[in-house]
């Protein structure tokens, strides 16, 4: 096994993932890797199909493994040899899809609060208010996401995900279509609301200058394997 | 106006239980994966090609003294369930369930499956996502269910007979009445009532494409003109 933990003894993140799909009308795909990081930035890089968001469905308990051992700040997620396997809703993974997946009929605000059912009202406001400042979209809050522009659209996506203190930032290509200047602004955010908390942020993305330009710990994938990590 | 009022209690009977019935049923139908879903799907759609006399006779013969439920209802109740009231609610449940169904299962499935996930890993359980995600979401579909099988319920005429006969008051219901005018030769009482099941039949289509045009209008189309 490689290790890239060289910064905390414990690793953030440590998976060993294998899982076979069969579409139909479709090659059958498998996916065998295993791979720690610490927490910050790691980019999971590869072409289309490699099996990037795969990596991530399974970490966020939204795919199950055929195989494998997921485990987060030390907490396992998922072991197929002791049987666990945490409901999705239990993870305390937080997860930005491609397409951000907003719910349409909330606004902003019900939007961000949407994790933090558990926690009373007033800390829930505030909770909000400070996730809503750091991502500069405090003036967003009673709109509706169709209401919105792009950029706008991913601060409250990754707003609404950090606001649940998760252990995991999962980003599966959220910024691919806004410009580059958008896109340091965002990231910009992101590492600084990151820097307080020190949670590993997996960044996946097929493109090889987005890449380069976040400039941190890159995994490699090809054909649902890992092929370089640096 | 007697088999009027009959006709609207029982509709409204009938989907208010089609909807408790109907959204648990039509959840699993919706997301359930497993492979011999298909029979579920077709017994549920049954009553849309199946003549209405013949269900009607099916349940009527279940309901009778010698039926399995008529056994057991003359057991609790000491009478069978034929030519009642109940008896007319249970079968308009069976002939209308589709028409609940159906659209709720459509709405269901179109639910982005990336916001069911997206609720998931933000901590909300299946429950949670359904009252807070998937219902909202699919409210075209509720008002389609709901509407579709009250009118539907208004306007049975084949299972009713079958199974309530023509009993005033109890299950002669508006469309059995406007047939007993008709044979009694009185068109003029007849033509007043199917009149008024017909502006009613298109008040309620109005409504259907009405208020999904607008509620579909006010959910969706900002999102998707960005």
């Amino acid at each position: 096994m490689v290790t890239m933990a060289n910064e905390m003894n414990r690793p953030a993140l440590a998976a060993r993932i294998r899982k076979e799909r069969h579409n139909p009308g479709h090659p059958s795909f498998t996916l065998d890797i295993e791979f720690e990081i610490p927490a910050g930035f790691t980019i999971l890089f590869g072409p289309s199909g490699a099996g990037k968001s795969t990596v991530l469905d399974c970490i966020a308990g939204l795919l199950r493994p055929d195989r494998g051992h997921i485990s987060v700040d030390g907490t396992i997620l998922f072991d197929d040899r002791s049987r666990i396997d945490l409901p999705s809703h239990t993870r305390s993974v937080a997860y930005v899809f491609q397409n951000l997946a907003l719910f349409p009929h909330m606004s902003v605000e019900k939007n961000v609060t949407y994790g933090l059912v558990n926690l009373p009202k007033p800390q829930r406001a505030a909770k909000a208010r400070e996730i809503l400042q750091a991502f500069h979209i405090e003036n967003l809050a009673s709109r509706k996401p169709g209401e919105i522009s792009g950029g706008e659209r991913q601060r409250v996506a990754l707003a609404r995900s950090l606001v649940t203190s998760p252990k995991i930032l999962l980003l599966d290509e959220p910024l691919s279509a806004l410009d580059a200047e958008l896109k340091t602004s965002i990231i910009a955010d992101l590492r600084a609301w990151n820097s307080a908390r020190q949670i590993p942020i997996l960044y996946v993305t097929h493109s090889s200058e987005e890449a380069d330009a976040l400039g941190e710990r890159t995994i490699t994938l090809d054909h649902g394997k890992i092929a370089q990590q640096q | 106006m007697d088999s009027l009022l009959l006709s609207v209690r029982l509709a409204l009977l009938v989907s208010a239980i089609l909807f408790v019935l109907g959204i648990p049923l039509a959840y699993w139908l919706a997301y359930s994966r497993w492979r011999a879903k298909f029979l579920v799907e077709a017994v549920v759609a049954l009553p849309l090609i199946l003549p209405p006399t013949v269900l009607g006779f099916y349940v009527l013969v279940a309901m009778g003294s010698r039926g399995p439920l008529g056994k057991f209802w003359q057991a609790e109740f000491g009478h069978t369930l034929a030519f009642t009231f109940t008896g007319l609610v249970l079968a308009s449940v069976l002939y209308s369930l589709p028409f609940t169904v159906q659209p709720l299962v459509a709405s269901f499935e179109n639910v982005d499956r990336q916001l069911l996930n997206a609720s998931a890993v933000l901590g909300a359980n299946r429950l949670r996502t359904f009252f807070r995600v998937i219902l909202p979401l699919s409210l075209p579909g509720v008002i389609t269910a709901l509407v579709l099988s009250f009118a539907h319920t208004i306007g049975e005429f084949g299972v009713v007979l079958m199974v309530g006969g023509n009993l005033p008051g109890v299950t002669r219901t508006v469309s059995i009445d406007i047939y007993d005018h008709v044979q009694s030769l009185e068109y003029a009482e007849a033509s007043r009532m199917a009149l008024l099941l017909l502006l009613f039949s298109f008040v309620v289509l109005c409504i259907v494409y009405g208020v999904n045009r607008h509620i579909g209008r006010r959910l969706w189309s900002p999102w998707l003109t960005k």
